[in-house]
């Protein structure tokens, strides 16, 4: 499969379960309320290190807030249920609460799963906090010496899909740079994805473990690294010299098929060699996302048998 | 089964009968026969609830009540859901005890509308008489939770000892929100004096102004981020006249009643 002279690889991005929540910033305006979004996802791209995943979802207007203010969605993932609450509640603890003009709220209102947020941070009220139940929905008023942060008390939960992934092979680190640029601008808004490199692009992607380090839970995918084509197995074709990633995270398996099938089409310029994922042969993810066919425009798919119910 | 079960009046009622008995999810289990079996309360005598209303259809949480209802006493008392729509004016007691299902009234009601309700919705197009969303008499506490929407004024007390929930007005009386343990209390227009009385954690927001009890204190002029959302709810659900300017306004809170815990808040609206 070529798209534009750009080849398709016949393979697939392996990817894992995770949980997930979606946090909705509402501020005075835009500029506010992107500032703690941009703070509580700060240092949030890989489990690895960061203990969670997170990114910018989407702007919100205000006729799309619960409380009529511009806003920002987040979507921050976890690798096991137990860690989510946690790092949700100290991210929108130290970033959002801190924020001038901020409020919070759950921004999966549908999920049957729920996770205590707002009740254990109201506790920074020091007695002095208060609860509103509005239409069913219980929120705490923290008083805060600008005035009151309003958060609500519980967030759903959601099983997501963590590690969807395409690599951009190109013949130059400054095609690669404007390939992945050119995808994560299209992949840009879309419901139910993220993507948590700095800028949406990862250049250091990495193998599982070390060859030389046994401490190492992951090392440079040396591989793909154009400067060991010498001297290790590599992977790159002939003329490819510069290879960045896309990783994303979604909500469920067909919003990241979707980002992909548009990142990738947007991916395939001038100077890209071709387009190809990472995987780890099917044996450690349950969700395989196979390249040539969702370019197909087959987004739909179901985890392997044995995933995690 | 039937779509919705229809009570006409059979005839202009000359006294209060008390028909408490009608209740929505109650019906969604009767026949048309059972239906006109059920008694009502002519003072101290019983009548059959089809000696009083023509009925049609059965089995059916829909409940639509016509005529002059102004003598009808506790409909849809203690409540737990369905529909009931009342077609006109209505008695005392409506939605009293109520825990679920919506009552729409399109005139006015009486004395009691809402009295310890705990879960629900009940809407009035019209006017509601004193104690709207009080308490039983004797009782500690009044609405324990759902929402009383009345579009136009409510008299005295409304909200006394209200522990949840909320009631949205137009207008209201004196005494509005006396002893509130927590809730909300919304009145888009006059509010009379002694509002809040002993209130211990209500909120009372006041859009048209209110003269303050001097058992409260002047906090900070702000904007609650909790009322945008509150009034934004209820103006989607319920429609309601609510501006922009009072979403995302300036308020005034005052804490109180001092006289009690003092954690409770009178807001006022100042500006945009």
């Amino acid at each position: 499969m070529d798209i534009r002279g750009v080849q398709i690889d016949d393979t697939f991005a392996e990817a894992f379960g995770m949980r997930g929540a979606r946090i909705i910033i509402t501020a005075k305006n835009q500029k506010w309320a992107r500032e703690a979004a941009n703070k509580m996802t700060g240092f949030a791209t890989s489990v690895i290190a960061c203990k969670c995943e997170a990114a910018i979802e989407r702007e919100l207007a205000p006729d799309q807030t619960p409380d009529g203010r511009p806003g920002i969605s987040v979507l921050l993932f976890t690798m096991d249920s137990d860690s989510l609450p946690k790092r949700v509640i100290e991210r929108i603890g130290q970033t959002v609460l801190t924020c001038a003009t901020t409020a919070c709220f759950d921004g999966l209102p549908d999920a049957v799963e729920r996770i205590a947020i707002g009740k254990p941070l109201r506790t920074f009220g020091d007695g002095f906090q208060g609860s509103k139940v509005i239409n069913g929905v219980r929120y705490w008023r923290l008083p805060v010496m600008e005035g009151e942060f309003l958060i609500q008390e519980s967030f759903g939960k959601a099983r997501g899909v963590g590690g969807g992934n395409f690599l951009i092979l190109a013949e130059s680190a400054d095609a690669a740079l404007d390939a992945a640029e050119a995808a994560v601008d299209a992949m840009a808004g879309m419901p139910g994805v993220i993507l948590p490199f700095p800028g949406g692009i990862v250049r250091s992607g990495s193998k599982v473990g070390s060859k030389r380090y046994k401490t190492m839970i992951a090392s440079t995918n040396d591989a793909f690294a154009p400067t060991l084509r010498a001297i290790t197995k590599t992977s790159l074709p002939d003329g490819v010299n510069s290879v960045l990633e896309i990783v994303l995270d979604g909500l469920d398996f067909r919003s990241i098929a979707m980002a992909m099938q548009i990142g990738i089409d947007a991916a395939c310029r001038p100077g890209v060699h071709s387009i190809t994922a990472g995987n780890y042969g099917g044996r450690l993810g349950p969700f395989h996302f196979y390249l040539r066919k969702i370019m197909s425009g087959d987004v739909e798919d179901a985890p392997k048998e044995g995933a995690p119910a | 089964m039937s779509d919705r079960i229809t009570l006409t009046l059979r005839a202009a009622l000359a006294r209060t009968i008390g028909v408490e008995c009608i209740s929505a999810d109650r019906f969604a289990d009767l026949s048309e026969q059972e239906i006109g079996a059920l008694r009502l309360w002519d003072g101290h005598a019983s009548v059959a609830l089809g000696d009083v209303f023509a009925i049609r259809g059965d089995h059916s949480s829909s409940v639509t009540i016509e005529g002059d209802l102004a003598h009808l006493d506790g409909v849809g008392t203690a409540m737990r859901g369905g529909e009931i729509a009342i077609a006109g004016s209505v008695g005392s007691s409506v939605g009293a005890q109520m825990s679920g299902g919506v009552i729409r009234i399109a005139g006015s009601a009486g004395d009691d509308a809402g009295t310890a309700m705990a879960g629900g919705v009940l809407t009035i197009s019209g006017n509601a008489g004193d104690r709207a969303g009080g308490a039983l008499p004797s009782a500690s506490k009044g609405m324990i939770g759902g929402e009383i929407i009345v579009r136009g004024g409510v008299g005295r007390d409304a909200g006394s000892r209200m522990r949840r929930g909320t009631l949205y007005c137009a207008s209201a009386g004196e005494n509005a929100g006396t002893a509130m343990i927590a809730g909300n209390i919304i009145v888009a227009g006059n509010l009379g004096d002694g509002a809040g009385l002993g209130n211990k954690r209500g909120s009372i927001l006041a859009l048209g102004g209110v003269r303050v009890p001097s058992t409260y204190a002047y906090a900070c002029t702000y904007r609650p981020p909790h009322v945008s959302l509150m009034l934004l709810s209820l103006r989607a659900r319920h429609e309601l006249p609510v501006n922009d300017e009072h979403v995302h306004g300036l308020y005034q809170r005052y804490s109180g009643d001092l006289a009690d815990i003092g954690k409770g808040e009178i807001l006022e609206w100042r500006s945009k």
